[in-house]
């Protein structure tokens, strides 16, 4: 895969690219809703924000005075408070340490003035990591002397369960389009016939950053003494679509890619709106997700690779 | 069905009629002198009666007429006309060799149509290239290419360098059926859409019809593009081969038997990589990046009454960026044909093909982890074709095509860590079936008809699960599967009929121009599945199910046809055409189109609409000649679940299309050509705004428009000189070998065409807590000017 991955971007260069200005038609703001939150031991948040034109390098407008709320099956209800421009947060107590618990179903029901916006999910499970392995590769026509990390865990048995692999090297979250990471059962798709396997090499891999250096180099994805941090996202069903859209909005090849791009299309929503005679429109999303977590530093005396049984 | 049957009483009451007269036929073969081939559309003229016929693809011609002395000629252009008087009291069966006039200059020759063929036949809506004006037009990197030519020619467009295949009046790339000796080619394009699979050393005739196709032929709602391959010479040996920028070419043809059999093998392979491999380490561990064909044909002429013909097609192209990982793909034809007269005026050809296009990815290093996926389909087909020259004023044509499908979606394994699992989809077969009856008929002087009809019937059949799916809840969300029944062996699980008119007509206004019109429904059963920017190798083909209905399209024409000039010097046309289509297909949002074993659920169906106007002049003679083609065209779709349910511009709708060919002869060893292409900016769609979800910057579009915009327009502007080389050697003696040299530079003044535009958040890894900026990129798939040389050489 991470050929693949370098053999495009090289590809890539064979054509040329031109940053222009066209100017774009606008629209009147629409509410975003950013609802992701999951049963870390820590504050959950939830962000309302208005769409702004597409060329800008500002922050989205925050929406303040809304009410946000998730009631699970149980009708216990989460209030989540307006902390600053357009965040809402809920903040874990003694009694409630972790938000949610597995297929249990969230409702989120949000006001803003006469507007009333509503959406459900169904919270998934997530597989423990097994463990974090590193491997070393010595220089290879695209690659120098490169140590990758690659992430074991095992999809539950039972079809169906889809995941967002998170990765953080040394602290900072790899945040690139083409850095996100899905998986479907223990592969890419529903057909895919994966259940309950070994994630599929591709997403083990998936947690390596291909980083260029100041001549376009590719540098080595880790280096001794780095730390690598993943996070598995339990997703729902669709959550999973909604991000997979994403990731084909977001992550464009550019150059000779482009022949097989996709045209750009709206991505989904799962937030219905009843504005109550307004012209209101929101789009967005309300995910609740169960995450399984594992670090690792990279000690270089320590390998090559372990498997796990 | 009433109105066929009538149809069919009407045409056999006029066959009784004809045959119930003593009349006498002439009839045999046309071919060039200097090599056997069988030339295809020479005129047979009888002087006594102002008319007569023209030969057929595989050269043949037939002549019925009362008793009595008639003086026939002989006509093809670029070839010496022969005359012949002949006295006919009974069936007569004359072949003739026709040998290529011995110009000064050779020009151009720009149609192989006898000179006033445009406007005096039946035909329109066609364009016929001759494989020496392919050979002479400027190609990218010096290459002569049949799909690069025809999309000089009006209504013939693509969105776009590096796009495989090509788009006819409004139609996508996988409604043109492409045949080559009558084998469809189902992914036309080498190197992605760069070069065309034709080896132009091997191809004898072109000829596209963009509308009035005749009854013979169904399948694709857009076009025809009819290819002929050479026979290979039956009189003595000869090589054919050039050496080029990107690939090298060589064809060798000879009798096996002379003049009663003969063959070609021709191959191409391109070498940047073997060129390349000394000077880096790219390709050491494996990796390619080439492509290579083989054409092949032989033929033997068993008796004067019976010829066969057997051609092939094999070609692949290779992507790999290590010995085991890439991607390839690949066509092979093989076409088995077998002339038989019944009698000197019932022609027979009975075909026999075979087609297959494939293609493979590989990802994965090592055994333990891997990942394989092969998709392709496959056809079989037995097509009988007949046709009856009645008399002077009637030809019909009837015959019947069965084909087999087998669409293998994907066959795929995943292994991981050792565990393997096979991700492949079922099969899915299909049957196509359909008879046709058509009638060449001219009344009067001055009025021509062709008219005739076609049933054509599909069957979707087992075995495999026959999936129902759910209405969506919203129009282009996806559907959810309710129902799985699972179909035996051969089981139909779906079928189709669809009754396709066919009629055309030509008035004579004078001698010199006419009035053609056509109307032809056409109907599709298998669908090219694609929601890429471009065409391209990976796209996959699927039947009509019982969740995806035939395509149909019913295409109305109407031209004007005028020559002027003494020996009709320069031809215009002007040419209207109104295309409505039904069933045609376009994809939810985030469609998942790849190994999806529920593809049929992200499948959504609407109309179409495509119109447009198409001007061509052409100056035939002198030492500058050439063409103008200039099209002005719009093709919509309307889907319930797109662009809020209204028409939306397809990917491929070009406003304006104007091409120039021109070519010059300077003396008898340069030559130069040129063309220009301006074509208006296919359209796109942008966002009207923007958001932020989990950090990702999203591109959003405020009332789901669908190619609201277009990108920026493209012009281009090639030349090419050819240098020949000398005719005579030292001695003063006539030189057996011919060569020449080609230089050529495409994109001249180095335009950055776009091929498109994207909405991005840029590549680098935001940071927390800061703003991200977005912008606009322009891509262009060819950012400058590309010069090259090749040599050719016969010999």
């Amino acid at each position: 895969m991470k050929r693949l991955f370098i053999f495009l971007t090289i590809v890539s260069l064979m054509s040329c690219e031109d940053e222009i200005f066209p100017t774009l038609n606008t629209n009147d703001p629409v509410i975003v809703v950013d609802a992701w939150i999951n049963n870390k031991p820590e504050p959950q948040t939830i962000r309302l924000t208005r769409t702004q034109d597409y060329f800008t390098d500002q922050f989205s407008p925050g929406i303040t005075g809304a009410t946000v709320t998730v009631t699970d099956d149980d009708d216990v209800v989460y209030t989540f408070e307006e902390q600053s421009d357009g965040d809402y947060v809920w903040e874990p107590t003694e009694d409630r340490p972790v938000f949610g618990t597995s297929w249990k179903t969230y409702r989120l029901f949000i006001e803003i003035g006469n507007t009333t916006l509503q959406s459900n999910t169904l919270m998934g499970r997530v597989p423990e990591i097994d463990s974090i392995g590193f491997r070393f590769e010595p220089e290879d026509t695209f690659l120098p002397d490169s140590y990758f990390a690659d992430v074991w865990a095992r999809d539950p048995v039972g079809p169906g369960d889809t995941y967002w692999i998170k990765t953080w090297k040394n602290g900072e979250y790899l945040s690139k389009p083409g850095e996100i990471s899905l998986a479907y059962d223990a592969g890419f798709s529903a057909g895919g016939n994966v259940d309950g396997l070994i994630f599929i090499q591709p997403i083990r891999d998936s947690i390596n950053p291909f980083d260029q250096d100041d001549n376009d180099d590719f540098l080595s994805p880790y280096d001794p003494g780095d730390s690598v941090y993943v996070e598995i996202h339990s997703l729902s069903e669709d959550s999973y679509k909604y991000l997979t859209d994403i990731q084909i909005q977001t992550d464009r090849p550019g150059g000779f890619g482009e022949l097989f791009a996709t045209p750009l299309s709206n991505v989904g929503t799962n937030i219905r709106i009843n504005s109550n005679g307004g012209e209101e429109k929101a789009i967005g999303f309300f995910n609740v997700s169960a995450v399984s977590t594992a670090g690792r530093l990279l000690d270089p005396d320590n390998l090559p690779g372990e498997r796990p049984e | 069905m009433k109105k066929s049957y009538t149809l069919f009483l009407a045409l056999i009451f006029l066959w009784q009629g004809a045959t119930a007269q003593e009349k006498v036929t002439i009839s045999g073969y046309l071919t060039d002198i200097s090599n056997g081939e069988s030339l295809i559309g020479a005129t047979v003229y009888i002087t006594e009666i102002q008319g007569g016929t023209i030969s057929n693809v595989y050269g043949f011609y037939s002549v019925t007429l009362e008793p009595g002395t008639y003086n026939i000629e002989y006509r093809y252009v670029g070839y010496e006309t022969i005359s012949r008087t002949v006295e006919l009291t009974g069936n007569q069966r004359i072949d003739i060799e026709l040998g290529e006039v011995n110009q000064q200059l050779e020009e151009v020759v720009i149609s192989a149509e006898p000179e006033d063929a445009n406007v005096t036949s039946i035909e329109m809506s066609t364009a016929k290239l001759d494989i020496k004006t392919i050979q002479a037009l400027p190609a990218f990197l010096g290459e002569a290419d049949v799909i690069k030519s025809i999309q000089l020619l009006p209504g013939v467009s693509t969105v776009g360098e590096g796009a495989s295949g090509f788009n006819v009046r409004g139609g996508g790339v996988g409604q043109n059926l492409v045949l080559l000796d009558e084998a469809p080619v189902y992914n036309s394009s080498h190197l992605l859409g760069f070069f065309s699979v034709f080896n132009p050393d091997a191809v004898k005739d072109v000829k596209l019809y963009k509308g009035g196709i005749p009854a013979r032929y169904g399948g694709r709602i857009a076009s025809l593009l009819d290819i002929r391959m050479k026979e290979g010479n039956a009189k003595e040996f000869e090589a054919t081969g050039g050496i080029g920028t990107i690939f090298s070419r060589l064809a060798l043809e000879a009798p096996i038997i002379k003049d009663k059999a003969s063959f070609i093998v021709a191959g191409r392979r391109s070498y940047a990589d073997v060129l390349a491999a000394p000077f880096t380490d790219v390709l050491d561990d494996g990796a390619a990046l080439n492509f290579y064909d083989l054409t092949a044909k032989a033929n033997y002429n068993i008796n004067d009454r019976n010829r066969i013909y057997l051609s092939g097609y094999f070609g692949r192209d290779n992507f790999k960026f290590d010995e085991r990982q890439g991607f390839s793909w690949g066509n092979s034809t093989a076409t088995l044909r077998w002339n038989h007269l019944f009698n000197d005026r019932l022609f027979s050809n009975f075909t026999v093909f075979y087609s297959d296009y494939d293609y493979n990815l590989a990802f994965g290093e090592n055994d333990r982890d891997k990942f394989e996926w092969d998709s392709r389909i496959r056809t079989t087909s037995f097509k009988p074709d007949f046709s009856y020259f009645v008399n002077t004023n009637n030809e019909l044509a009837f015959g019947g095509e069965l084909l087999y499908y087998r669409f293998d979606p994907a066959n795929a394994v995943g292994v991981s860590d050792g565990e393997s699992t096979d991700i492949s989809l079922d099969p899915k077969y299909g049957l196509e079936a359909s008879i046709y009856l058509s009638n060449d008929q001219n009344i009067g002087d001055n009025l021509s008809l062709q008219y005739g009809i076609r049933g054509s019937s599909f069957t979707y059949m087992g075995p495999g699960d026959v999936f129902t799916y759910a209405q969506a809840e919203v129009p282009g969300e996806r559907r959810e599967v309710i129902g799985v029944e699972t179909a035996d062996r051969r089981e139909p699980i779906e079928s189709y009929f669809n009754l396709e008119p066919r009629f055309s007509f030509r008035y004579q206004v004078n001698p010199s121009a006419s009035i053609k019109g056509s109307y032809n429904r056409m109907a599709q059963y298998i669908h090219l599945i694609s929601n890429t920017t471009a065409s391209n190798p990976l796209d996959v083909w699927t039947p009509s199910t019982n969740n995806i209905e035939p395509q149909l399209g019913d295409q109305f024409t109407l031209g004007y046809f005028k020559n002027f000039g003494e020996s009709n010097d320069y031809e215009t046309s002007a040419e209207v055409y109104y295309r409505s289509t039904e069933n045609q297909i376009d994809y939810i949002d985030g469609a998942d189109l790849l190994i999806n074993e529920f593809l049929e659920g992200d499948i959504l169906s609407g109309i179409g609409r495509a119109y447009g106007l198409e001007l061509y002049a052409k100056k035939n003679v002198g030492r500058v000649n050439g063409w103008v083609s200039y099209t002005l065209g719009k093709t919509e779709l309307k889907v319930d679940g797109i662009n809020q349910g209204d028409w939306y511009n397809t990917r491929f709708d070009q406003t304006h299309n104007f091409k120039i060919a021109l070519f010059y002869e300077l003396n008898e060893r340069w030559s130069f050509s040129t063309n220009f292409t301006y074509l208006s900016g296919t359209p796109t769609t942008f966002p009207t705004a923007r958001f932020e979800q989990q950090g990702y910057v999203i591109p959003y579009n405020d009332n789901d428009e669908r190619n609201n915009i277009r990108i920026p327009d493209y012009h281009r502007l090639d030349i090419a000189a050819t240098l020949k080389g000398r005719k005579y050697n030292r001695k003063g003696e006539l030189r057996k070998n011919r060569d020449s040299w080609v230089f050529s530079v495409y994109n001249l003044y180095s335009r950055r065409n776009p091929f498109s535009i994207y909405f991005t958040q840029g590549t680098d890894r935001p940071v927390a807590a800061q703003p991200i900026s977005t912008e606009a990129q322009q891509v262009s798939i060819i950012g400058s000017f590309f010069p090259s040389v090749s040599y050719n050489f016969t010999f």
